[in-house]
């Protein structure tokens, strides 16, 4: 088929036959049934009534309600962007285990993001949208959408940045705050979600461990570039973490209520403390993905250095 | 049918902020807390081991695979059409919440029909991963992913036709497949599924009752309009029934189909899907033209001629 590079994966026709199903990576195939086994509802899984405000100050709540408002945004990416990569891997014809799993894994993402939004909601009020412009650059987008639907980027390279990088950010922001937070409903939230978050790694790296074996130099390339603007340009610009945003007064104010949240408990962050597992997770990422040929250069954060 | 064509499909740009969550149509909101509620494990909440394909001869059995292969085949849409509908939903400005969270539930449910219709086929011979004609095969490219993404498509127009009028018939018709099986284990395999599709059903019919008192008049012309050539270029050529396809081309479907019906697993033969579909549409027809949108009824033939 020919294709100019102005065409996107939608203006393929449609080939539905042969239409393969049975598996083809059993490790994804055997995530999608525990996927289905694990599933958890946030109305009933969670004893919303042990969320006791009385216990917090006004600008706790405040710094909560907005850490918690964050968290819902970021999430919705998942809801807004990440299906594309469904998407792509059926237009792709790609083996079914990705088209299965990952329908459950976008209903985890929608769940995480009604938790989140329930929680914020019950602290005092879910807010809609950043304080300013300048801050919702860090949060508003990852770029997938885009990136899945373009046939000229390697899907290898999408789900090495976004599932392999990216979701080692999450789940190390996730893993922090379920030790970190003494509220019983934040814990609780976070334990949920990390639960959901372990999957969500193990479905990146078992495909690309799977993949990498086939994929050439110049693909190989690709991914490590994606990974590069993954870790540069999404997560060290604050898109998991408020205080790794550019300085600005919007971010301040997102950094102060994050440090409030923290305080009380609730969630949030303080990024004294959060700069080691940042540097971790890069290192992490950095050493797993060497085999593959990737190598990840030094990145360069104002506020952390080079890592 | 609207092929894809060589032209890039343009998408509407996100406006992500403000960011609504909040719960707006209860009716769909419901829909959503029913299917995190009434939630099943495909491996678990079906008693795979108790079905046994040796009470059946040979030729039931390469009926039933393909009878149930054709549904995996027919259940696959909902893989590329549900996120892209979902991603439609999110890029469009000031869309409420309810119906995105309902699609992410709604295509995991998709995805475990998938995997059940496949281990049905699988059980009774063997999942057939094309039909053997290649022009019945044709009816299923229906690039429904692309037209749900396209800006130039109404969103309202979609969703009155693909998740109103046609899961509603594909719920009327998998209700009639459960009526007529007698295998215990099928029987369960769409109970639960029928149970997924009533809310399948349910959000596109609620959907466009929400939206209807929005809706111009040319709005709803257009909506009438795509649905009388989604069923006259897709569901009247086979899409659903396969009895309807031209030339002949699923003729072993429907043989198919009428030897698993009469053997109880799973299936109804041309004359009960015709009766099935005549009954829906008059409904459907009824419905619509409550909300504002006249479709003209089309003649319905009959099965053979």
């Amino acid at each position: 088929m020919s294709r100019t590079s102005e065409l996107t994966i939608l203006d393929r026709p449609e080939r539905r036959f042969p239409l393969k199903l049975a598996p083809q990576i059993p490790k994804i195939r055997k995530l999608f049934h525990a996927s289905a086994k694990n599933q958890w509802d946030p109305r009933t899984d969670i004893d919303w009534d042990l969320l006791d405000l009385s216990k917090y100050s006004e600008a706790q709540l405040r710094g909560a309600r907005e850490f918690w408002s964050r968290r819902a945004w970021s999430e919705y990416g998942a809801i807004s962007e990440s299906p594309a990569l469904q998407i792509r891997f059926c237009q792709d014809r790609l083996e079914p285990d990705l088209q299965l799993y990952f329908t459950i894994r976008t209903q985890e993402e929608s769940r995480h993001a009604e938790t989140c939004f329930m929680m914020a909601d019950k602290l005092g009020g879910y807010i809609e949208e950043p304080y300013e412009n300048v801050y919702q650059k860090s949060v508003s987008s990852h770029g997938v959408r885009k990136m899945a639907l373009d046939p000229d980027t390697p899907l290898e390279a999408i789900i090495a940045a976004l599932v392999c990088a990216a979701e080692e950010f999450a789940f190390d922001v996730f893993k922090y705050l379920r030790d970190a937070v003494t509220d019983p409903v934040a814990r609780r939230i976070f334990q949920l979600i990390m639960r959901d978050e372990v999957r969500h790694c193990a479905f990146g790296w078992t495909y690309m461990d799977y993949r990498v074996k086939s994929l050439t130099a110049d693909a190989i390339k690709k991914v490590e570039e994606a990974v590069i603007v993954m870790v540069r340009d999404v997560e060290l610009n604050g898109y998991h973490r408020a205080w790794l945003a550019p300085d600005s007064p919007a971010s301040a104010l997102e950094v102060k209520a994050d440090r409030l949240a923290w305080e009380a408990g609730l969630g949030g962050t303080a990024e004294e403390l959060e700069i080691p597992i940042v540097v971790k997770t890069v290192k992490r990422v950095r050493r797993r993905m060497k085999p593959w040929g990737v190598e990840l250069p030094a990145f360069n954060h104002p506020k952390i250095g080079v890592l | 049918m609207t092929a894809a064509t060589a032209r890039t499909t343009p998408i509407p740009i996100e406006k992500r902020f403000p960011l609504d969550l909040t719960p707006s149509i209860k009716t769909i909101g419901d829909l959503y807390e029913a299917g995190k509620e009434m939630r099943w494990i495909p491996n678990d909440d079906i008693p795979w081991a108790s079905f046994d394909a040796s009470v059946f001869d040979a030729e039931t059995l390469a009926a039933a695979r393909l009878t149930w292969s054709r549904r995996a085949w027919s259940e696959y849409t909902g893989l590329t059409e549900t996120p892209a509908l979902l991603v439609r939903f999110c890029l469009e400005v000031r869309r409420e919440a309810d119906p995105k969270f309902f699609l992410t539930v709604r295509n995991t449910e998709e995805a475990w029909h998938v995997d059940v219709c496949h281990r049905v086929a699988e059980a009774c011979g063997g999942y057939l991963e094309s039909p053997a004609d290649e022009a019945y095969g044709q009816i299923f490219n229906q690039d429904l992913h692309q037209r749900a993404l396209d800006s130039g498509q109404s969103l309202d127009a979609y969703v009155a036709t693909h998740c109103a009028v046609e899961d509603g018939l594909e719920l009327e018709l998998w209700r009639g497949y459960l009526d007529n099986a007698r295998d215990p284990v099928l029987r369960r395999v769409l109970e639960l599924c029928v149970a997924d599709k009533i809310r399948h059903a349910a959000f596109g019919w609620f959907y466009l009752e929400k939206r209807a008192p929005e809706l111009s008049p040319a709005d709803k012309a257009l909506i009438a309009d795509t649905i009388e050539t989604h069923l006259r270029e897709v569901e009247f050529r086979g899409y659903h029934c396969a009895w309807m396809t031209p030339g002949g081309a699923a003729a072993d479907v429907v043989a198919a189909d009428t030897k698993t019906a009469e053997m109880g697993l799973g299936a109804l033969p041309p004359e009960a899907e015709r009766a099935i579909l005549a009954d829906y549409l008059a409904l459907a027809h009824g419905r619509l033209e409550n909300l504002g949108i006249n479709v003209t009824p089309l003649e319905i033939p009959q099965p053979g001629s």
